[in-house]
């Protein structure tokens, strides 16, 4: 994900990840390069189940490939506090297929 | 038939052709659309208007592992085809 | 270079994009570059009973790689002009 200079906005921001093979990543983005890796603190990976609600596994400080990101969203504090995750039930995100998709 | 009354000597000229017309566009993921041409580059990205898409969903869980195949269709105004996914253009069928 | 110019034109208007996940977000386009990467604003995820994974979010940038179809606005976008413009790259390749 080139063309970095986009990402300014995104830095000491609460920012969710979506990533290639599905995964969603909160933290709070330190910094990142013209390579669009980036570096999360304070992050968790947060794992969305239909049988249990939401959970949230801490990973830190966190490097992420920029290949492997899809998207970065800016999260609304405020909105996000106000959900409980425990009542969440959802499945996890598909992973991005290039060959069949 | 001297291949360049026809206007077409490489492959692009066909879709040139098509402009303004209704094209089919076959995809990745077992989809398909028609709509008009209006644009598109070398990378074969396409705006299309008026799009009819048709995906075709395969069912693997039925009995006998054959797979029912039941096909959705919707309706968009005006789209951006990124040009990874696409297989194939096809120019209007002159009937 | 085609294809960027039109984004570029239909900057602060309302667009969805569809990515290769099946995740449909719907917002104003707020800016695009040469891959396609797009920024969104006042995001909206389709069906977000099914994906509340981005509930909490307000804009986002998406990979250009990873999306599927972006559905325009039809009433901002000049066919004509498209066709015209495309018809002179197409040119300009075959000069190349």
């Amino acid at each position: 994900m080139s063309s970095g200079s986009s990402l300014q906005g995104y830095v000491d921001r609460r920012v969710l990840l979506i990533l290639q093979d599905g995964r969603a990543i909160v933290g709070v983005m330190a910094g990142y390069d013209q390579k669009s890796n980036v570096v999360l603190s304070d992050s968790k990976e947060r794992v969305y189940s239909m049988e249990d609600g939401v959970e949230e596994i801490p990973l830190g400080l966190y490097l992420v490939k920029g290949d492997m990101i899809i998207l970065i969203g800016e999260i609304d504090e405020a909105i996000d506090q106000s959900v409980d995750l425990s009542t969440i039930r959802a499945e996890p995100l598909p992973p991005i297929r290039y060959d069949a998709q | 038939m001297d291949p360049s009354s026809s206007g077409i000597q490489e492959p692009f000229d066909l879709i040139r052709l098509s402009l303004s017309e209704r094209v089919f566009v076959k995809l990745r993921g077992d989809r398909e659309m028609t709509g008009i041409l209006h644009a598109y580059d070398g990378h074969m990205n396409l705006i299309l208007s008026d799009v009819e898409e048709t995906i075709m969903i395969v069912d693997e869980n039925t009995a006998g592992g054959q797979g029912a195949v039941s096909v959705a269709k919707r309706k968009m105004d005006m789209l951006f085809v990124r040009g990874d996914g696409v297989i194939l253009v096809s120019p209007p069928s002159r009937t | 270079m085609l294809i960027f110019s039109v984004f570029k034109t239909l900057t602060d208007q309302q667009v969805t994009v569809e990515l290769k996940n099946d995740l449909s977000i719907t917002g104003v386009l707020k800016s695009v570059d040469q891959f396609l990467n797009i920024r969104l604003d006042n995001i909206k995820v389709l069906d977000e009973a099914r994906h509340p994974h981005m509930m909490a979010v307000k804009n986002c940038f998406i990979r250009g790689s990873v999306v599927r179809y972006v559905q325009l606005p039809a009433e901002h976008v000049d066919t004509q002009l498209l066709e015209d413009a495309t018809r002179r790259e197409a040119q300009n390749q075959v000069k190349r």
